[in-house]
């Protein structure tokens, strides 16, 4: 399978009467995008705002964060089987505009999540400073129950995002990037003296506010299976979760997991990079012992020398990563881990909720308890309210000057287990 | 008592009892209040039963 991005770069974004891309300026014409969300009867009103890098401007709480894409040739269309009709997406050309985002924002239940500064020691620590975001605010109807309330909110950022996609469908690339995963057999043919990698995504999947959907399925439902990895550049791959916002996979990591990149840029270079495995995190130990079980038959099954496995969240999910790890093992398979970690804020405590011998190789996302102390920003899109409510919040975390004093994992994606952050040690 | 039995074997604990699932590891919100009660009093007696076992070594109470 072989899909081409077509890279149209966007450095600004402005409402305008028309909506349309001119000269790398995003233009967005409100209302005819606040009809088209307006359509779902769940929803009540909708209102927009825009951040751009630099601006001294706070998001919160975030929900998700999508890039819009548009399908220009092959078969499906973006969002498959959530905004889109199922169909397998993966292959032929789609467009990209690279440097915008939306960003989703509302109060849905009890602890609220994500934290987006566009300037200040904040924007460091969350990818989504560096792009021009169009916020989408959406309120529900009165006595929408939770669920109902989390989807609609859901489905109106990835409406919004197609909908600004489709203005890319007819542009002109700036870049184009090209990805293929042949089959199993051919990849073994094209590199015999290649090592064989597989990589293996572990998915959110506890309930509200804590799930991942493949293809429309929601994945706890599922049991471990495979999909090419182009199959997430067209948004096989959506998030239904936020909570504990920097080590939660938005859609737009998703989209652009920089594992799968770095494991295409070294393809029949230094490895034969095979495809990919998807397993869930859920609540059963049956579940967990099940899935996992699962992720080391497949891998055992594609051949491979060598796994790399990424997380999503932490605590109880630390599991499911052992798990994984030391079952492909056994299978004669070496892994190296990417995770994240709550050792206190200090650093001092255990990194993880359960260990194994076998799991020798880590990559870490960073200390998800550090804290920080984000200074006021002269503008707050959402409800700067709920810091005191926000996992990593606690007590008295919104000073009286309207900075905020929380633990990392408030800000989305700080700590984010595909390794798309900047936090480093030396 | 604990869902993750795993964990607790890590963290070394010497008498553990599986329990239902993470969010609500003494009863089922699927089922109706009898058999959740039901649930919670067999989990109850196994853990009480566990207590009063000698152990020498870690124990999983299936």
């Amino acid at each position: 399978m072989k899909l081409e991005l077509g890279n149209i770069f966007i450095h600004d974004i402005q409402f305008d009467d028309l909506s349309r891309v001119e000269n790398g300026v995003l233009y967005i014409n409100e209302e005819e995008l606040r009809e088209h969300l307006l359509e779902d009867e769940n929803i009540s009103s909708v209102s927009f705002d825009i951040a751009k890098p630099g601006e001294s401007v706070r998001i919160m709480p975030v929900k998700d964060v999508i890039e819009p894409r548009v399908k220009v040739e092959g078969r499906g269309g973006v969002f498959p089987g959530v905004i889109s009709k199922v169909d397998t997406v993966g292959s032929g050309r789609t467009n990209v505009l690279k440097g915008a985002a939306v960003v989703t924002t509302g109060t849905i239940v009890g602890f609220q999540e994500g934290i987006i500064d566009m300037s200040g020691p904040g924007a460091d620590y969350t990818p989504f400073s560096k792009l021009n975001n169009l916020v989408v605010i959406c309120e529900p109807v009165e006595g929408l129950k939770q669920h109902a309330h989390e989807k609609a909110v859901r489905f109106a950022g990835l409406k919004a995002a197609a909908y600004l996609g489709r203005l890319a469908k007819d542009l002109e690339a700036d870049e184009v990037e090209s990805f293929e995963t042949p089959s199993l057999i051919e990849s073994f043919r094209q590199y015999p003296d290649l090592p064989r990698v597989a990589y293996v995504q572990m998915l959110q999947t506890q309930g509200l506010l804590h799930d991942t959907y493949v293809y429309g399925v929601d994945m706890k439902q599922s049991i471990t299976t495979m999909l090419y990895p182009t199959e997430l550049m067209d948004g096989a791959i959506i998030s239904g979760n936020c909570v504990s916002a920097c080590d939660k996979n938005t859609t737009y990591h998703h989209l652009n997991n920089p594992v799968i990149r770095d494991l295409y840029a070294r393809h029949g270079k230094e490895l034969n990079f095979v495809g990919m495995i998807i397993t869930n995190e859920n609540v059963y130990l049956a579940d967990k012992e099940r899935s996992s079980d699962w992720s080391a038959k497949l891998a055992e099954f594609l051949g491979v020398d060598g796994v790399i496995i990424s997380q999503e969240g932490f605590g109880n999910p630390d599991t499911d990563l052992i798990m994984n790890c030391k079952k492909i093992e056994a299978k004669g398979i070496k892994t190296v881990i990417i995770t994240d970690e709550y050792a206190g804020r200090d650093g001092a405590s255990q990194s993880l909720a359960d260990a194994d011998i076998s799991a020798n190789a880590v990559v870490t996302g960073g200390n998800a308890n550090m804290v920080v102390n984000l200074p006021p920003m002269e503008k707050v899109i959402g409800h700067v309210k709920l810091a005191d409510t926000i996992a990593g919040g606690f007590d008295g975390s919104l000073q009286p000057d309207g900075s905020i004093v929380v633990e990392l994992q408030a800000i989305t994606g700080a700590t984010n287990e595909l390794g798309f952050n900047r936090l480093s040690a030396r | 008592m604990c869902t993750v039995v795993p964990i607790s074997l890590t963290v070394g604990a010497n008498r553990i009892v599986p329990t239902v699932a993470i969010p609500h590891p003494l009863g089922n919100p699927a089922l109706p209040l009898e058999e959740e009660q039901e649930i919670r009093r067999k989990l109850l007696d196994k853990a009480l039963k566990a207590l009063t076992t000698e152990v020498s070594e870690q124990t999983v109470f299936e």
